[in-house]
């Protein structure tokens, strides 16, 4: 299985995402190949503020890939996710906007002609990996974990169309797939982390994450399982403040490596703030 | 200042925002933005305002700023009006107008900075630089910064592209794109008042599809 592969910017800092990323994939057999030259999608932060370079960016992204023979991106985060599905899908439906944006992208001999899927590397875990073969892999037995799935928003909202926007069940899926327990009922599974306005309106999101962590806690869950860098970030960094007992946050290639039995140290645990402190 | 009905009419035509139109002022939105409590309105108000023409307060409410883009309230909207792409083009209307902001455009412009620089962003890069215009927040900041720094997760620069010239090309390409639309939109809106815009105002009185 190979899809080309765009990290984008947060991938790097965040906490062992990219290691145990590329850990679960060499045990997978999964080849994830980096889109060259890649540039930063924008994200809401170009959405709010330019009208055209708000698409340019994911533009380049898509047209690198296309000049790149992929047919597919596959994304780790769900603002770049978001961001170059809403890209795509108006450049798709505007063919005055498509020439405009090309216009530019011709400076630098790039094309976008809409010929991508985009997609979420926890959605093609579930739907491109038969679970057998997923299943094969599994050493530790999880049978004891309760994890809380927690999706933010940006994956399935607004569309709705890879799983349900109230109560998604990919991720729920996944973690029974790895033999662990995923939480029930966790209503906050999709409340928004407060994503970017953390830095500018800090006392708000913490609100928001105390609802996110508390919910995960009263209904008994260890840890919370998350696919994006910024919600990790959100709901781990707002740890401790917020009044609860601490709650591990981590990505879901964590888990599936915990599973693979793979070491802490490969999977970078020691990154995260709140530690996980269960011996798996 | 721009007045109430030119700001109305580049929301609507240009922005495309004569969508809300169809908004039976349910509150649906409202009730599911997770930032409706701190909001001056809430979006349901925002859009009642925009269509009675008083965009100069509309752009004016920290409303579109507190927008978070969760898309809460678009799932949900039982008339399916995109409201997270109208409270994008409720930004960029203030931040022509030059209207003075809550701190969200500092942040954007603290993001915005290293990606037209370098191509590529890091969160520390975006942090240093909107703590340079909001000492309070980065001393807030300072113990969790270091607490990232111990992990070893601070990296500042971010790996530039390979073909940076090229990318610099397209970024200033796009900008004189931007531009010119500017100049035709500014252009446009020198005719309002005139009598081809009066179907504006019919679609006020009768607005397409309210129940």
């Amino acid at each position: 299985m190979r899809y080309g592969f765009f990290p984008g910017c947060s991938f790097e800092g965040a906490a062992g995402y990219r290691e145990s990323t590329e850990a679960v994939c060499r045990v997978l057999d999964i080849e994830l190949a980096e889109i060259k030259d890649w540039n930063c999608c924008g994200a809401t932060s170009y959405w709010s503020t330019r009208d055209m370079k708000a698409y340019v960016l994911p533009a380049r992204i898509m047209a690198l890939a296309e000049a790149q023979g992929f047919s597919e991106i596959v994304n780790i985060c769900n603002a770049c996710y978001s961001t170059l599905r809403k890209a795509d899908e108006k450049l798709k439906n505007d063919g005055e906007l498509k020439v405009k944006v090309n216009l530019a992208l011709g400076e630098e001999n790039l094309k976008y002609s809409g010929s991508l899927d985009i997609r979420h590397f926890m959605e093609v875990i579930v739907n491109d990996l038969p679970a057998d073969r997923l299943k094969k892999h599994v050493k530790i037995d999880l049978s004891d974990f309760i994890v809380a799935p927690y999706y933010g928003c940006q994956l399935n909202r607004p569309w709705g169309d890879m799983d349900d926007t109230e109560n998604p069940v990919l991720m729920d899926r996944l973690i029974k797939r790895l033999g662990a327990k995923p939480l029930e009922n966790y209503s906050a599974k999709t409340e928004c982390c407060g994503a970017a306005h953390m830095v500018a309106h800090k006392n708000e999101c913490i609100i928001l994450n105390r609802r996110i962590v508390k919910d995960a806690v009263v209904k008994g869950a260890e840890v919370i399982s998350t696919l994006c860098p910024l919600c990790q970030f959100n709901v781990d960094s707002s740890q401790g403040r917020n009044g609860l007992p601490d709650m591990p946050v981590i990505f879901f290639t964590q888990l599936m490596g915990l599973a693979f039995g793979l070491t802490g140290k490969k999977l970078m645990l020691n990154k995260l703030l709140t530690p996980l402190k269960k011996a798996v | 200042m721009t007045s109430d009905l030119i700001l109305r009419d580049i929301f609507f035509k240009k922005y495309r925002g004569d969508e809300i139109q169809k908004c039976i002022q349910c509150g649906t939105c409202s009730g599911s933005c997770p930032f409706a409590p701190y909001m001056d309105y809430g979006p349901r108000q925002i859009f009642a305002m925009a269509r009675e023409g008083d965009m100069n307060e509309v752009l004016r409410a920290n409303t579109i700023w507190f927008c978070v883009s969760c898309y809460n309230c678009v799932v949900k909207c039982p008339r399916k009006i995109s409201i997270t792409d109208h409270m994008y083009s409720l930004k960029k209307m203030a931040i022509e107008q030059g209207i003075k902001t809550p701190d969200m455009l500092d942040f954007y412009h603290a993001f915005n900075f290293p990606v037209e620089e370098y191509g590529r962003l890091t969160d520390t890069a975006v942090m240093a630089k909107f703590g340079l215009r909001h000492p309070v927040a980065a001393l807030v900041n300072l113990p969790l910064g270091i607490r990232l720094a111990l992990k070893k997760r601070l990296g500042i620069k971010p790996r530039p592209l390979d073909n940076l010239p090229g990318f610099r090309k397209i970024m200033a390409k796009t900008e004189e794109i931007e531009k010119i639309e500017k100049l035709i939109m500014a252009e446009r809106a020198t005719m309002i008042g005139k009598p081809a815009n009066q179907d504006t105002d019919k679609k006020m009185e009768k607005p397409e599809g309210v129940l």
